[in-house]
């Protein structure tokens, strides 16, 4: 019985946190405010794309018609 | 050359209303991919339409907003002038979006061509070369042009009379080839500007009354004398979308360019090969598969035929011994933005060929924009030659 | 503007406490109890909800979430908000290779800029939405995000940069696609174990939705290297997401087509170079309703056909093209009554975000189990609601039918437009395509229809092929007992701009109320959000002399929101 008020108990805390998070947009203000700005620079700075100008425009055969 | 000028002044010109007086259908057309060919067996001839000394399309933009390429409101505006009036038939292609709409308006808005028997009919173009498509359209063509002119001005639309068109075409083009052929010289005895013209009585005016003309002008062409001293500075070919616009070359001479080939819609490459009959081909089918094959337009999609366009364009300039190119995008042209895009890349860095890339109005508006464009870049070829010549001669 | 706003404000204020709340709150429950209590069970009524005060403005963010009654918040706190960030994970976990997902992430700005905070994509879409509605709807937006993980986890699975440049035998057994290339095409060969990609689905069009700020850099970029700014922007995009390099490396071939406009065709070409291999165009014929052309396109998915196998090595299977030619066929017929139901009565239970989404989303994919789950939930939702006659949007004043391409980045704005002046989108262009059934008595029935139904593809069945196809929005007008249109003006589309005037002079003759709005499909700088809703309003303010359902919706700034 204990246990089973424990398991209600840790779902009604876990329960009442997720709700606060949800109703008061906490994922929606943590993704905006700090992660996606942080994403956004890392992305800026990626190294090692191809550089299109550089890929060869090679001819190609007509193989398919 | 000044009697060509005059001509090209508005669209209903004088051998137009002779041939109208002679009691001969106009058909209009805008795009290569209607064959002009077709639009000139007995008793009619073709006229592609332009619109000569255009100012601000206002009622046009009403209909099509001022977001689209101005040669199709440039167009639109003409037609709702009443420049357009004398059309019989307009052979329409939906191969540009735009002048795709200009031309539904002159299906749909009642009017729009003050002629009570006026049509307005599309053919469909594929975006291949395969054999697919020529079937595809030479089918096209069968219904929407031959049967269309046959039932409803009733034209003689039978193989032989195709093939005498096509006789009559290849004479055209002949001579456009030959006039054409001058520019290929080392001191070229044409400029652009003159060709332009040429080329241009050829696809506004009725073969059969142009032709004499063009023929007396190869005649005196083979007599001209070079100038010793060539007067400019480069040659150069210009690509790119459509241009019907003598003067457009013009700005380009005067600021020191040699225009010697026209690779543009309303240009002669492609456009003036000789069209060839097949052993078993029926007369449409060689037609068919004429303008499909010979066509460079940037609406193919098969990946070698995209790839080999820059080839091609390469070639040209190697062929007319040119020393640089300008691609000239009309603004608002969706095909051109994104191959001039690549051209300007692709040409410069996979063939060493110098390249102005320009953006450009219907009308020859921002003339000093473009003299500013064209002056750097004929001084920056002939840089570079200049310093090629002196590391060829060993100098520095 | 409203980035130097964001910068001058205090921490409280962009995490939305603003001072008075809490004394308000209680001076709100102290003054009416009853009412206070009444409110916390059921909502408040429409008129009351000031959805529009929610907003920590520029952000789009939310002060807190809409309380919208009991039953209906713990449905969207658990069915939709757990429900989803669970499946979020679950999905990824359970693909081929779940690894692969922080490598996606870590190096393809679409995925970690877009897909995370997806959540608030299903806010802003289902704002103000209560009851049948709401689950409804939601069931629809589940649909397009378990579809997007799928995709996603395919292409990382497969991408060539995640495994050492080794070509896999799910690297080999994959085709590339145009997204505008129908799924369908592919059918022959998914029993095969062939997987189909639509290239530009999830980097680009999906994206534009959920966090409209991503896209912006593909824009930029392809721009950059000198393309002007005026071809369609979804192009310009979609060959931007190419130049930036950011699209995995997943098969070893690729099918494009001419859909939908000249610009599709100019962006083939950049997509040719960047991806530099095998490339078959299967284009549709422009005047596609002629038919002359019907035997020419079935050449040409035939011809796509033979390519796929030379490509991939998997064979074609009449009878794998049977079966899910057929369970599309079903899941058209669901759409239809669907149809029928937006159209005869009040109790679609579908809003207009939901439903434009998800029909172009599932068409253009083609079939997959999870839509026929999803449909069937649906559908047990929309009984219910004919049987028992349930007013699903109950604030209607004007039903609208919206017309031309949509603003992508501002795709609720039938949200929007609903809770602040009740139009009632009933339906949209781009659910009408696609309409066609596939015969699958005999070989020569299913591929004429097949190739029938890729030329009705979206846009383009109204926008090409003669000015008949755009004007059938008069009959659908009626058919979907619609009063009303807002019609898109997308600045950069040549074919809609080309035909305008015709427009207005057709909405004059016919007396038929029209509100233009202008956009620019994916690009949020060209037009704003509130300049969108401010030719709405004006519209319904000046022309239609009303009063605005929920004031505080008429005027706020999102002009930084995702």
């Amino acid at each position: 019985m204990k246990i089973i008020f424990k398991i209600i108990r840790i779902f009604a805390i876990v329960f009442a946190a997720l709700f606060a998070v949800f109703y008061f947009d906490l994922d929606g203000k943590l993704l905006y405010y700090v992660y996606e700005p942080l994403m956004c620079k890392h992305y800026d700075n990626i190294e090692g794309r191809r550089n299109i100008v550089e890929i060869p425009y090679d001819m190609k055969e007509d193989i398919y018609d | 050359m000044i009697e060509f000028e005059d001509l090209l002044l508005e669209a209903y010109n004088d051998l137009v209303r002779q041939a109208k007086d002679e009691g001969k259908y106009a058909l209009g057309y805008t795009c290569y991919f209607m064959p002009e060919v077709l639009l000139n067996l007995p008793g009619c001839f073709s006229v592609r339409l332009r619109a000569p000394r255009s100012a601000s399309p206002d009622m046009a933009t009403y209909y099509m907003s001022g977001r689209t390429c101005m040669y199709g409101r440039a167009l639109m505006e003409r037609a709702l002038e009443g420049g357009f009036n004398f059309l019989d038939a307009q052979l329409a292609t939906e191969t540009c979006t735009v002048t795709c709409r200009f031309q539904e308006h002159m299906q749909m808005m009642p009017g729009l061509i003050n002629n009570p028997n006026f049509f307005c009919e599309f053919t469909d173009v594929p975006f291949k070369k395969n054999d697919n498509s020529i079937l595809h359209y030479k089918d096209q063509l069968q219904a929407h042009v031959l049967d269309v002119l046959h039932e409803k001005l009733g034209v003689d639309t039978s193989d032989e009379a195709i093939r005498k068109a096509i006789e009559e075409q290849n004479e055209i083009n002949r001579v456009i080839r030959e006039i054409g052929e001058f520019r290929k010289l080392d001191n070229p005895t044409i400029t652009g500007f003159e060709f332009a013209l040429c080329q241009l009585v050829a696809i506004a005016c009725p073969h059969y009354l142009i032709l004499p003309k063009l023929k007396e002008t190869l005649e005196d062409l083979k007599t001209r004398k070079p100038d010793p001293k060539p007067g400019y500075r480069i040659k150069v070919v210009v690509a790119g979308s459509e241009n019907d616009d003598p003067y457009f070359i013009q700005l380009i001479e005067e600021c020191g360019a040699r225009v010697v080939a026209d690779r543009y819609c309303y240009g002669s490459i492609p456009g003036r090969e000789e069209i060839v009959i097949k052993e078993g081909e029926t007369a449409l089918e060689a037609v068919a598969r004429h303008y499909l094959t010979t066509s460079q337009c940037t609406r193919f999609m098969e990946q070698h035929i995209m790839r080999q366009r820059k080839e091609t364009l390469a070639g040209i300039v190697k062929e007319y011994k040119a020393d640089g190119i300008i691609i000239e995008q009309m603004k608002f042209c969706e095909y051109w933005s994104y191959e001039r895009m690549i051209d300007t890349f692709v040409l410069r860095r996979d063939y060493g060929i110098p390249v102005c890339s320009i953006e450009k109005e219907y009308t020859n508006g921002a003339t000093g924009q473009l003299r500013t464009r064209f002056q750097a870049f004929i001084e920056s070829v002939e840089l570079k030659k200049l310093q090629s010549e002196q590391a060829e001669r060993g100098v520095g | 503007m409203a980035e130097e706003r964001m910068t001058k404000m205090s921490l409280s204020e962009k995490l939305g406490y603003r001072k008075g709340d809490l004394k308000n709150f209680v001076k709100y429950i102290a003054d009416d109890p009853k009412q206070a209590c009444k409110d916390f069970i059921y909502g408040k009524e429409h008129e009351r909800r000031n959805l529009g005060d929610l907003y920590i403005q520029p952000t789009g963010l939310y002060r807190h979430r809409e309380w919208r009654g009991l039953k209906d918040t713990l449905y969207y706190f658990t069915c939709v908000w757990c429900y989803t960030y669970g499946t979020m994970v679950g999905d990824i976990l359970t693909s081929e290779k779940p690894l692969s997902f922080f490598k996606g992430l870590w190096r393809y700005r679409w995925v970690g800029q877009t897909y995370i905070p997806v959540l608030h994509w299903y806010d802003r879409g289902m704002e103000g939405m209560r009851g049948p509605a709401l689950r409804a709807s939601a069931w629809h937006y589940r649909g397009m995000t378990y579809s997007t993980i799928e995709q996603f986890m395919r292409m990382f699975a497969r991408d060539l940069r995640f495994n050492d440049g080794k070509e896999t035998e799910l690297w080999k057994k994959t085709v590339l696609h145009n997204e505008t290339v129908s799924g369908s095409v592919f059918y022959p060969f998914r029993d095969g174990g062939l997987v189909d990609i639509p290239l530009e689905m999830i980097p680009y069009f999906v994206t534009c939705h959920v966090n409209s700020n991503t896209v912006l850099h593909y824009i930029d970029a392809i721009q950059s290297l000198g393309l002007p700014s005026d071809p369609c922007p979804m192009c310009q995009a979609e060959a931007g997401v190419g130049i930036m390099d950011d699209y995995p490396d997943s098969a070893p071939c690729f099918v494009t087509t001419n859909e939908a406009c000249d610009a599709s065709v100019a962006t083939s070409i950049i997509q040719d170079w960047f991806l530099n291999r095998p490339l078959y165009a299967m284009p549709q014929p422009m005047q596609y309703d002629d038919p002359l052309v019907q035997k020419r396109c079935q050449a040409e998915i035939e011809g796509c056909w033979k390519f796929v196998e030379e490509q991939t090595g998997v064979p074609f299977s009449w009878e794998s093209f049977k079966k899910y030619a057929e369970l599309q066929n079903e899941q058209l017929y669901f759409e239809r009554e669907k149809w029928d139901v937006a159209a005869r009565t009040n109790s679609y239970p579908i809003n207009g975000v939901a439903q434009a989404l998800y029909r172009i989303y599932y068409s253009q994919y083609g079939w997959n189990k999870t839509w026929q789950v999803l449909d069937g939930r649906v559908r047990k939702i929309m009984e219910e609601c004919v049987t028992k006659q349930i007013d699903t949007f109950p604030k209607t004043r004007h039903r609208v039918i919206a017309w031309s391409c949509a603003p992508l980045y501002y795709s609720n704005w039938c949200t929007w437009a609903y809770n602040c002046w009740g139009l009632n989108t009933i339906i949209n262009m781009d659910s009408l395509m696609f309409d066609k059934e596939i015969r699958t008595d005999t070989y020569e029935h299913a591929l004429e229809d097949l190739s029938w139904y890729n030329e009705l593809a979206p846009m383009r069945a109204m926008a090409v092929g003669g000015h008949k196809h755009i004007f059938q929005l008069w009959d659908y007008m009626e058919q979907f007992n619609c009063d009303m249109v807002v019609m898109y003006d997308q600045l950069q589309c040549k074919g809609m701009q080309g035909i305008k005037g015709m427009f207005e002079d057709e909405f004059r003759e016919r007396g038929i109320h029209a509100i233009w709005f202008p956009h620019a499909l994916p690009d949020k700088r060209t037009v704003s959000r509130a300049e969108i809703r401010d030719c709405i309003s004006n519209y319904m303010i000046d022309v239609m002399h009303e009063e605005p359902l929920d004031p505080s919706l008429l005027d706020f700034d999102d002009s930084l929101t995702w």
